[in-house]
């Protein structure tokens, strides 16, 4: 019973230990973190695999994280966005299938223009890390190909805050485009026995431009409360193309996404943690 | 102050730009062709056009070969007229990497060795392996009688293991000679092919050669990028083998015997082998159907072409008396030869 009201009375001196800090809270360590689920439409092509497109249904997982820096007076946010999909698509005549899936990782930084209270358009870049794959159920030795890309991307938002009766959204665009980057694919007609089995690998990393990689991620999303909770509605738009060796590939996926949006705050620990560690969950 | 707004004016013309660029450059399409049958005539033309390696070594004339078969392409015909055409027109490739696959046939070049001898047949096989053979993985074996090795490799596609190796050649090591059988071997897997050959050399080997296609071009071809053949770290075979192929040899068994000819104390003894140097890949036609074909092809270490097959060192065919007799005249020479 000891226990207990010590434990009371330590929570008790807890929200009062927060709520004495709201004067002195950084907006560095506020972190608005999201995870949202999605499915959608997607269309494969892939000439090392077939010249026909293949279309079918995407499943598609997002976590990303954003918050403000101190860089140039706090004015510069990062933002650290992981997606991975899985697609199970088919030819024209339905009679053949590829399963294909794809890690995406960004994390970069954007300069925050603050237009009005409610309007904010920000600009900036981030790195892009790929890696998946294509997989042809059908093919003999051509019977999948690999993804890997790594870009420096141009990154553009808009966010943009209203209230429609007493609740408070949040909508917000955002168009990533890599500018530079390096891709992993195999020559023309290059088989992936000649290069991991036999060590061939001249030519089967490229460096990648606009033109070669004209991609897009656009995604637009829209958050409202519900309850205690902040539900996000979002669409995501994503075009993957290029064109190196000789071998097109493209992937747009249209993905409908839902998931929760949390307020974050960061306490550093080498202050000391201001819950005992007897009451901690770790 | 002055950076600053230097820093906003280049990030927002840089990506102002980006996007400007992005909206001016079209999408990645490949240009196909429509589900009839001269649209699925087209692509199946293109791709061996674009895509196929052995056009200029064959001496194809790949633009007469479309003439020729296009006045058999109608908008009406069904598909299994568009089939046979389509197939006929892959004929004149004279490959058996080469097939057409529909839902219900599969259009083939198999006269590399329909036109020949079988110098193979699994019943009198069935004399020398007896019932009391042993098998390893992919690999059928026994010790015959005169002491001589005898393994019977089916298929490349049937994967074998180091440790299955290991087995099989310690086994035999009290045996005087080896054979191993590879007729009617159609190939498969070739890394199966070299973990068997690795077992038979005790330095690395050029063994051959590997090109690649760079572009749609005839003759867009990569440099050749040589191969190798690495003694295995593990047992290998110190005593003469002779392998036993013939014209059903093909494909990863023809590298397989375009490894094994170079090594000293091998062999090759039987009839010709069929053949199949290109690495074939796969592609598809608008209505479905899938097309196979030589992409890639290999070369014997001096560079010279084995599509047709490898000659043995030792011809021999099966002769009819001892056929009728139910004897192996190949298998049987190759006794004699490993006694002598």
């Amino acid at each position: 019973m000891k226990k207990i009201t010590a434990l009371i009375i330590i929570l008790i001196g807890l929200s009062g230990t927060i709520s004495a800090q709201c004067d002195s809270l950084q907006a560095n360590r506020y972190v608005t973190r999201s995870t949202t689920y999605g499915v959608g439409y997607t269309n494969i092509l892939d000439t090392y695999l077939s010249p026909q497109e293949y279309t079918g249904i995407e499943g598609r997982v997002a976590r990303e994280t954003i918050r403000m820096t101190k860089l140039f007076n706090g004015h510069i946010s990062l933002q650290n966005f992981f997606q991975a999909n899985l697609s199970y698509t088919h030819n024209h005549t339905e009679d053949n299938n590829t399963f294909a899936g794809l890690v995406n990782w960004n994390y970069g930084l954007h300069y925050q223009f603050r237009i009005n209270e409610n309007l904010k358009l920000l600009a900036g870049g981030l790195s892009d890390m790929n890696g998946g794959f294509v997989y042809n159920l059908r093919n003999s030795n051509n019977p999948a190909s690999a993804k890997v890309y790594v870009n420096i991307a141009a990154s553009g938002m808009a966010i943009y805050r209203f209230k429609i009766k007493n609740y408070q959204m949040v909508a917000r665009y955002q168009a990533n485009v890599p500018v530079v980057g390096v891709m992993f694919s195999p020559n023309y007609g290059q088989s992936y026995y000649e290069i991991f089995t036999l060590g061939n690998s001249d030519g089967v990393v490229k460096f990648t431009t606009l033109k070669s990689q004209p991609s897009v991620r656009q995604m637009f999303s829209l958050d409202f409360p519900i309850c205690y909770s902040k539900l996000r509605f979002s669409y995501l738009w994503d075009i993957q193309q290029s064109k190196v060796n000789q071998l097109k590939t493209h992937t747009y996926s249209h993905i409908f996404m839902v998931g929760f949006v949390k307020d974050l705050y960061l306490m550093k620990s080498k202050r000391g943690n201001p819950l005992p560690e007897n009451v901690r969950a770790y | 102050m002055k950076v600053k707004e230097y820093i906003k004016y280049y990030i927002i013309r840089s990506i102002t730009f980006c996007f400007l660029l992005l909206s001016l450059s079209s999408c990645v399409e490949e240009a196909t062709f429509s589900n009839t049958p001269q649209g699925n005539f087209e692509e199946l033309w293109k791709i061996i056009d674009e895509q196929y390696c052995f056009l200029d070594y064959k001496e194809i004339d790949w633009d007469a070969i479309h003439t020729k078969y296009q006045k058999r392409i109608s908008a009406d015909m069904t598909n299994e007229g568009l089939f046979e055409v389509l197939g006929d027109m892959l004929t004149e490739l004279k490959d058996g990497h080469v097939n057409l696959y529909s839902a219900n046939n599969v259009a083939r070049y198999w006269k590399w060795y329909e036109d020949y001898p079988m110098n193979f047949n699994d019943s009198i096989q069935r004399n020398y392996l007896g019932n009391d053979y042993r098998i390893a993985a992919g690999i059928k074996y026994k010790i015959l009688k005169d002491n001589i090795g005898y393994i019977y490799y089916e298929s490349f596609s049937d994967g074998i293991g180091s440790g299955n190796l290991d087995e099989v050649l310690s086994y035999m090591a009290i045996c005087d000679g080896l054979i191993i059988d590879v007729r009617n071997n159609g190939g498969g897997t070739i890394t199966n092919a070299s973990k068997l050959a690795e077992r038979f050399t005790n330095e690395k080997v050029l063994t051959g050669y590997i090109c690649h296609k760079t572009g749609t071009g005839h003759n867009d071809f990569s440099e050749p990028y040589p191969i190798y053949l690495e003694p295995s770290n593990s047992i290998r075979w110190q005593k003469k083998v002779v392998v036993l192929t013939n014209r059903r040899s093909f494909s990863a068994t023809n590298d397989f015997v375009n490894s094994m000819r170079i090594l000293p104390l091998v062999t090759i003894m039987g009839d010709k082998t069929g053949g199949g140097s290109g690495l074939p890949f796969t592609s598809e036609l608008p209505n479905g159907w899938n097309v196979r074909y030589s992409s890639s092809p290999h070369f014997a270490a001096d560079m010279s072409q084995i599509e047709w097959g490898i000659d043995p060192d030792i011809k021999v065919d099966i002769t009819t008396s001892d056929f009728n007799k139910g004897i192996d005249t190949i298998i049987e020479r190759a006794r004699t030869f490993l006694k002598e």
